[in-house]
């Protein structure tokens, strides 16, 4: 069989994207651009501000000193950067299609190894040229529109319903295949998208660190694991209970368990997932968690719940990220309190992806073999998915510490010591803090701050901090210009929140905090790398949606999605009222 | 695509098993990961 079919489809794309390279590198899509790029445009704004304000001025000296105006080149803004990356992304994609498209244009192929492998290149580029339309087009378009409507529906629904490039890239490709048909010169490359789903998933463990866990406080870990695990139990057993099927039930059981659309994603290949059913599993995800997200709030103020008590909740029982800041939100629209609880909470429960990426590939592995007496230990050598070891590998090295400081959370981590000089407390600053430390010693602002501890409960480590942690902390600040200790971030940042705390003061805590978490561009580039990789293959597992597919899936992962997240909410709504206020 | 016949592969892989597709995978991401860790650094 030949495999390689003569079209000008490749040349064509390979062109396009040449052309998208060159209007980008030429300026002649700014336009298009700044509204794409907004905020990244605005970023550039500043830059060239920043720049006019200095040219002029070093114009106007050389002018008064007789000297020639000074030559300067404006820095390269995030604007500037976003254009140059897609730039170069077409440039190179777009010239190896191109050169390829050519080739295939008059070569004769024959059947043999070389034709099924340039036969890939075509569909490989489809995808690509779609993901391109997807990432730098419509993913943008819809943050725009959902930040322009936000006002008027008081959310922002492109947030909520997760329209980013991850459903935008399976919808796209829904849409392809039962409207326009996968054109044949692109059939055999379509093939390579859940390669390029499992590569990305691999890389994803890069991305989490299990001394994030330690962390966390104790509580959110428990009740996390208890209702991570637990409700992957249910699911797991209603499936088979069902007959949903091995890979439906544990798709689902993923999503529903930890943290919705990735987590689906990401156990989908380790369960040999079919398409339909990962559409099915966020479909019921994001539905249920958009009615969690209107009704957790209306809930918490009924129950007159604080607001660590509703962030407890809301990062334990809504499973998408997104719906669970904007429940928080919802229920405490001026304070971050509710916001910051339930981002631990939801931290947790996304931490706990590799245990359960284990589980579930040993536990379809045990499934799949059906009621036969076989070796475990066998079949699981045999069927087990490989590509989840390197997952495990990266999530390990990234624990050690091997690709950025080992206490980071997707990138960001503390470091005291890679504070920059410019960043150190300002005279002005330290002495907000001097002259509010001091109130804080006198009476009254001693029984402030034992008030606000007595109320919040704020953890160092294993124990509640106390007001001579917090003495200690501020007088350590002064003396440094900076913070130290991940421990002091947190306990200084918890007491400039207290009532009456001199407003400088706050800002300078604030900054101090802020300049002692920095990004890595090790673990940026991972989560680059896996955008890519998971756009390009979401695409290609959209277009193995075909109406017909949907159908056989049926509406059975709806019912057992909606039934477990039902019993998850009021559970862990259960055990918040009861333990929640006095322990975290 | 479930009706497209191929002769390697299945109809979901260009790979002969789910096997050689994980294997490829691992290789191709630790080559990422490895040109990361060279040329990105920390």
């Amino acid at each position: 069989m030949v495999y390689t079919k003569k079209s000008p489809a490749l040349l064509i794309i390979g062109v396009v994207m040449l052309l998208w390279g060159w209007l980008n590198a030429s300026g002649n899509v700014d336009g298009m651009q700044q509204y794409l790029q907004k905020s990244a445009y605005s970023d550039h704004k500043q830059v060239k501000e920043k720049f006019d304000a200095a040219l002029s001025a070093a114009t106007d000296k050389a002018a008064a000193e007789n000297k020639p105006a000074p030559e300067m080149k404006m820095p390269h803004s995030k604007f500037d950067s976003a254009k140059a990356f897609q730039s170069k992304m077409s440039y190179i994609f777009g010239g190896v299609a191109a050169l390829l498209g050519l080739l295939i244009m008059v070569w004769k192929p024959k059947e043999g190894n070389l034709d099924y492998y340039i036969s890939i290149f075509p569909g490989m580029a489809y995808m690509l040229l779609i993901a391109f339309i997807v990432r730098w087009g419509l993913d943008p378009i819809f943050a725009n529109w959902g930040k322009a409507a936000q006002p008027t529906l008081g959310w922002n629904f492109a947030s909520i319903f997760n329209l980013n490039y991850v459903v935008l890239g399976i919808v796209i490709g829904i849409v392809i295949v039962n409207v326009f048909k996968i054109p044949d010169w692109a059939a055999n490359g379509v093939r390579t998208a859940r390669f390029f789903l499992k590569t990305g998933v691999i890389l994803l463990g890069a991305l989490y660190s299990a001394t994030e866990l330690a962390q966390l406080g104790a509580i959110s870990v428990l009740m996390i694991g208890v209702f991570v695990l637990g409700s992957i139990g249910v699911v797991l057993y209603l499936g088979r209970r069902m007959n949903t099927g091995n890979s439906m039930t544990a798709v689902l059981a993923s999503g529903v368990g930890v943290c919705g659309v990735s987590a689906a994603v990401a156990a989908a290949p380790v369960v040999n997932a079919k398409a339909a059913e990962i559409a099915y599993t966020i479909g019921t995800i994001l539905v249920w968690g958009v009615g969690c997200m209107f009704l957790f709030p209306t809930v918490g103020h009924l129950l007159g719940m604080g607001p660590v008590q509703f962030g407890a909740w809301a990062g334990t029982g809504i499973l998408n990220s997104a719906q669970v800041a904007g429940a928080a939100l919802a229920f405490d629209p001026h304070g971050i309190e509710t916001l910051k609880v339930a981002e631990i909470f939801n931290i947790t429960r996304v931490l706990f992806l590799p245990i359960v990426v284990l589980w579930l590939a040993t536990w379809y592995v045990k499934h799949e073999v059906g009621a036969e007496k076989v070796d475990l230990g066998k079949v699981l050598f045999a069927k087990f998915p490989v590509f989840v070891l390197g997952f495990i590998l990266l999530f390990l090295l990234s624990t050690l510490g091997a690709f950025t400081p080992a206490g980071h959370y997707q990138g960001k981590y503390f470091s005291s010591e890679q504070i920059k000089e410019d960043k150190l407390l300002k005279d002005k600053e330290t002495k907000a803090i001097e002259t509010e430390l001091a109130r804080l010693k006198e009476p009254a602002g001693a029984k402030a701050l034992q008030d606000h501890f007595a109320e919040k409960a704020i953890n160092i480590g294993q124990r509640h901090a106390t007001p001579e942690d917090a003495y200690k902390g501020l007088a350590d600040l002064i003396a440094a210009k900076k913070v130290t200790t991940r421990e002091q971030e947190v306990l200084l940042k918890a007491v400039a929140k207290m009532k009456g705390f001199e407003a400088n003061a706050k800002k300078a805590v604030e900054h101090a905090g802020k300049v002692a978490y920095h990004s890595s561009k090790t673990i940026g580039a991972f989560r680059d790398w896996l955008a890519w990789l998971f756009s390009i293959g979401l695409i290609g597992l959209g277009m193995q949606i075909t109406m017909a597919a949907l159908k056989q899936a049926g509406g059975t992962p709806l019912i057992i999605g909606g039934v477990v997240g039902t019993v998850k909410a009021v559970g862990s709504l259960i055990v918040v009222l009861l333990f929640i206020k006095e322990f975290v | 695509m479930s009706e497209q016949k191929f002769a390697r592969g299945t109809s979901l892989s260009i790979f002969v098993s789910d096997r050689r597709e994980d294997i490829g995978s691992l290789v191709f991401a630790l080559l990422i990961a490895i040109g990361i860790v060279l040329f990105v650094g920390q």
